[in-house]
């Protein structure tokens, strides 16, 4: 038994390699197509956007908020430094490239933070504003057009076609695979071993306990915002090195998809709880589904309904769960406590 | 001017301030909505002095009204649900499931035994359309109320099981074909006012009924306040959350309509920014959104109020992104000075004492762990 609750871990990890290797499973022996290194490298390709933003959204979730921006300030950064760089015929590099979005991102971020933390507004109210104006500034002022990797700077489009590994006849391991590993080590390592990661999770658990031990909620709040945008700029560079275009109209719509690959995961919508190991698995269970679901036979329209289903059974079996393991006689168990 | 006088005109005035201030308290008039109406009123002046010839157009006018009908009833479910300190992220999926019900059955009964046979069915599509609107909001009320899914996670799984079911459904495209009537509906005006206005006006007064004027609204009031008092006092919550997610469906399912009446075509994703539209009318209506606190008049005055600014931006030349623009500062400065002025209000009354601190805290440490 004790074993058994280890390998599910804590926040429902287990189960989700437990799901993911089934799905493997079924997949092999449905199709030969299935196990080849196309599929996995296919398979990595499209996690890799979906992840970052992932990564912004659990820390998010984690301090106890709820963030539908990250899109927006994703193409806004890539988009206005793609384009920026391309009029003036300055190429940045791949590197100042990067530094110009995620400067903008985490600018963008520390808006949120601020009217969040400052006049502490329910974030998703102050994030869907966000979305609106940033959106709307984007396409409004800075550019609407579709740039193709030709208008791009070299460096920023020559990225597209950098591979880690290139197999002839069965596809390629792309090169951006490399920071995005380095950026999830890197949350991973800040969430689990430093102050601030640590602030995160105690302000999600109960933001009144955290500014009583001594967490300066609203300087955590900002920086936490702040940082996400900038995750969120990077995701956004990937997503236009990846594409090789920089489309304005991309991206925003995706954030409940993400916010849903999350909470598969295992992250609380309540804030306190949420792993990065979690939301990794979360996001190859969704790309597992929407990648190779034709392979057993399923039509691709079922891809969305899929994940739905997987999502409602998931909740549903941890609420189940939670409501059986609570003592019986609720009334009276809350009238003690509150006593 | 002699000091007597400048003392009698400060007099004078300051007895027409009390006056009117005493007035203005006297309408009693729910937080949200009176804050709507001057907002509404300032916003159509403004526009109306900016470009008259164009904005106070009767076309113009007119688009306002057939406009506001589809986002306003997703916007009034979202409200409903937002009562109960709920939300519904499903409604739009719901409303296109109800829209494209409606069409499939007719397209296929006018293929099997002709338009003549499908047209006189046209009722029966309608109630279809409006109760699988119902069946899938009770869908979520089961998964709320009885597995005990916290509403946004429910609404959040289901918004991708309907709107994933709709898409195997049509295949992912879009598919035409509506009841004539329907189309009618669309097109026709009651006393130069657009049927269409004239329906979302009376589903509202429907609503506004249900939620003040019965047991029932007053149950879903209650369990939003607080949901353990409503449990102490007898209330099964169940009962109301699976009532309130039905209504809400039902609310969907008739948008689903109105989407139709206006363009007889119906596909999966139609109105996919419509979710988050409806929480931002919701809360610029007066809606809190942790439940107890929502009016429908506040949301019809939200929902017309950004119809305005769309219309006035489009009068004014401006773009639908500077129209999102708009959007977004209008929901965060209402939000702003609500907190601003609450804040205010909470410092002129007494000083907080700790007990009261204690029970908050209590409160939302609950709230979080339900």
């Amino acid at each position: 038994m004790g074993t058994l609750r280890r390998l599910r871990g804590p926040n429902n990890e287990g189960v989700l390699v437990a799901v993911i290797l089934v799905l493997v499973v079924v997949m092999s022996l449905a199709s030969d197509a299935f196990f080849t290194p196309n599929t996995f490298f296919g398979l990595v390709r499209s996690s890799l956007v979906p992840l970052v933003f992932a990564l912004g959204v659990l820390m998010v979730l984690i301090s106890g908020g709820i963030d539908v921006s990250f899109p927006a300030i994703a193409i806004f950064a890539a988009y206005t430094t793609v384009s920026w760089s391309g009029q003036a015929s300055f190429d940045p590099t791949l590197v100042g490239a990067f530094v110009v979005a995620i400067v903008i991102g985490a600018a963008l971020g520390f808006v949120n933070g601020a009217v969040i933390a400052r006049f502490r507004l329910p974030t998703l109210i102050v994030t869907l504003g966000t979305q609106g104006i940033i959106r709307g500034i984007l396409l409004a002022y800075i550019g609407s057009a579709y740039i193709a990797s030709s208008k791009m700077p070299p460096s920023v489009a020559q990225a597209g076609d950098a591979y880690l590994l290139d197999i002839p006849g069965a596809g390629y391991l792309h090169g951006m695979m490399v920071p995005v590993v380095v950026v999830t080590v890197l949350v991973w390592w800040m969430l689990k071993y430093t102050t601030f990661g640590r602030s995160i999770y105690a302000i999600g658990g109960d933001i009144e306990a955290a500014r009583r031990v001594g967490i300066k909620v609203v300087r955590t709040q900002i920086m936490l915002y702040s940082l996400v945008g900038g995750l969120a700029a990077f995701g956004g560079m990937i997503s236009v090195i990846l594409g090789k275009n920089a489309n304005p109209q991309t991206l925003v719509g995706t954030e409940l998809d993400i916010i849903a690959a999350v909470v598969l995961g295992g992250a609380s919508i309540f804030g306190g709880r949420g792993s990065v190991l979690g939301t990794v698995l979360g996001v190859i269970l969704v790309q597992l589904i929407n990648n190779n679901l034709v392979l057993i036979g399923i039509p691709s329209t079922w891809q969305r309904a899929a994940v739905g289903i997987l999502l409602i059974v998931g909740v549903g079996v941890q609420a189940l769960v939670a409501l059986r393991s609570r003592p019986q006689p609720v009334l009276l168990d809350e009238e003690v406590s509150r006593a | 001017m002699s000091d007597s006088g400048s003392k009698s005109l400060t007099k004078a005035n300051r007895s027409l301030d009390d006056g009117v201030s005493g007035l203005i308290s006297r309408i009693q008039l729910p937080h949200g909505a009176g804050r709507m109406i001057v907002l509404l009123v300032g916003i159509f002046a403004i526009f109306s002095i900016l470009n008259p010839r164009v904005f106070l157009n009767p076309v113009n006018l007119e688009n306002i009204g057939v406009g506001a009908p589809e986002i306003g009833l997703i916007a009034l479910a979202m409200m409903l649900t937002m009562l109960t300190g709920g939300i519904d992220l499903s409604i739009v999926a719901i409303a296109n499931f109800s829209a494209i019900t409606v069409s499939s059955l007719y397209t296929a009964v006018s293929v099997a035994q002709g338009q003549a046979a499908a047209e006189g069915l046209t009722i029966v599509f309608l109630l279809a359309g409006i109760g699988v609107g119902a069946l899938l909001g009770l869908v979520n009320g089961v998964l709320i109320s009885v597995v005990g899914v916290t509403p946004i996670l429910t609404t959040l799984g289901t918004m991708q099981l309907f709107n994933g079911l709709a898409l195997v459904w049509t295949g992912g495209v879009t598919i035409s074909g509506a009841p004539s009537a329907l189309s009618g509906i669309g097109t026709a005006t009651l006393a130069s006012i657009p049927v269409l206005f004239v329906i979302l006006i009376l589903a509202a007064a429907l609503l506004a009924l249900v939620i003040d004027r019965t047991p029932v609204g007053r149950k879903i009031q209650l369990q939003g306040a607080n949901p353990i008092a409503a449990r102490y006092s007898g209330i099964s919550s169940r009962k109301t959350l699976m009532l309130t997610y039905g209504l809400s469906g039902v609310l969907g399912g008739v948008a689903g309509l109105v989407f139709l009446a206006r363009n007889p075509s119906a596909s999966a994703d139609y109105g996919s920014s419509y979710v988050l539209l409806a929480i931002v009318i919701a809360v610029l209506g007066g809606t809190n959104p942790n439940g107890g606190v929502a009016t429908v008049f506040g949301v019809i005055l939200a929902t017309l109020t950004l119809q305005v600014v769309s219309s006035g931006f489009t009068a004014m030349r401006l773009s639908a992104y500077e129209y999102s623009i708009a959007q977004g500062v209008l929901l965060i400065a209402v939000m702003i000075v609500d907190q601003l002025t609450f804040r205010r209000r909470r410092r002129r009354a007494l000083p907080l004492s700790s007990e009261t601190v204690a029970v908050q805290t209590q409160k939302a440490h609950e709230e979080k762990t339900r």
